[in-house]
């Protein structure tokens, strides 16, 4: 019976691999309390003043935030397929998912850009509401932003043979990170335009 | 065909073809173990979710124009 030698490197890497999972989604349970803090806080105000938006603001654009929000799912979509093909060993599709990721990431990112710059009439000075969306919409922003960093750092540390096919975790967070940044506008898209 | 109806027109399509792949790819991987792929189940679900909500506001039926 031939003996299976397993490097040190890697015994300790499958040994790690659960703890180091596990301490990856309690740093995503710590962003999802930050977030609801925020969410909660939203939804008190909405519930006790005026209405939303308040007297003398006009409503945000559902039509546009739809687009923008399908872009970001879809983006979800493609991370997925891209950590899919890196688990079956097909480098180059992978490196394409994650590339289209990386530019539904900033095609969003352009997308709230041009929604603030454009935004209607009276939400210079629309109060706590415009606060609340201000800050939900810009701290969620800015994971997307920090989002697509991280991808970009895992497209170049995959170019450069940091991952293999058993040892990817760094992947998965990514891919964990991602799915999280696009849940919370599933949230942040229903409270805002829909609700 | 003006910008509104082109932005709707593309978010619908948008919307099914990514309410379809999560759904696609949830049913492929229901049978996977493991913690992560218990979060990436229901990340995946949330997603689907997401669309199908998007294609309700780009068609008129949630949320109200400006």
């Amino acid at each position: 019976m031939a003996a299976t030698t397993v490097e040190p490197v890697d015994q300790l890497y499958n040994e790690t691999r659960d703890l180091r999972l596990s301490g990856f989604l309690l740093f995503m349970v710590s962003d999802l309390v930050l977030f609801s803090s925020f969410i909660f806080a939203y939804l008190y105000l909405r519930s006790s003043g005026q209405g939303w938006p308040p007297p003398g603001v006009s409503r945000l654009d559902t039509t546009f935030a739809a687009l923008n929000s399908v872009v970001l799912f879809g983006s979800g979509a493609t991370m997925h397929f891209a950590l899919e093909n890196w688990k079956h060993g097909k480098f180059m599709k992978y490196a394409g998912w994650l590339i289209a990721t990386i530019v539904l990431g900033i095609w969003f990112l352009c997308g709230q850009g041009w929604e603030y710059a454009h935004i209607h009439a009276g939400w210079s000075n629309s109060g706590i509401f415009g606060a609340s969306f201000f800050t939900l919409t810009g701290m969620h922003g800015f994971h997307v932003f920090c989002g697509v960093i991280f991808l970009t750092i895992l497209l170049l540390q995959s170019v450069n043979g940091k991952y293999t096919q058993q040892k990817f975790f760094g992947l998965t967070a990514g891919t964990i990170y991602w799915h999280f940044v696009d849940v919370i506008w599933v949230v942040l898209f229903s409270i805002f335009y829909l609700l | 065909m003006n910008v509104v109806m082109l932005e709707r027109v593309v978010s619908v399509i948008g919307a099914i073809i990514v309410a379809g792949t999560a759904s696609v790819a949830l049913r492929n991987d229901w049978r996977t173990p493991g913690l992560e792929n218990q979060v990436f189940k229901g990340m995946l679900a949330l997603l689907a979710l997401g669309a199908v909500l998007a294609f309700f506001a780009a068609i008129g039926v949630l949320g109200r124009a400006p």
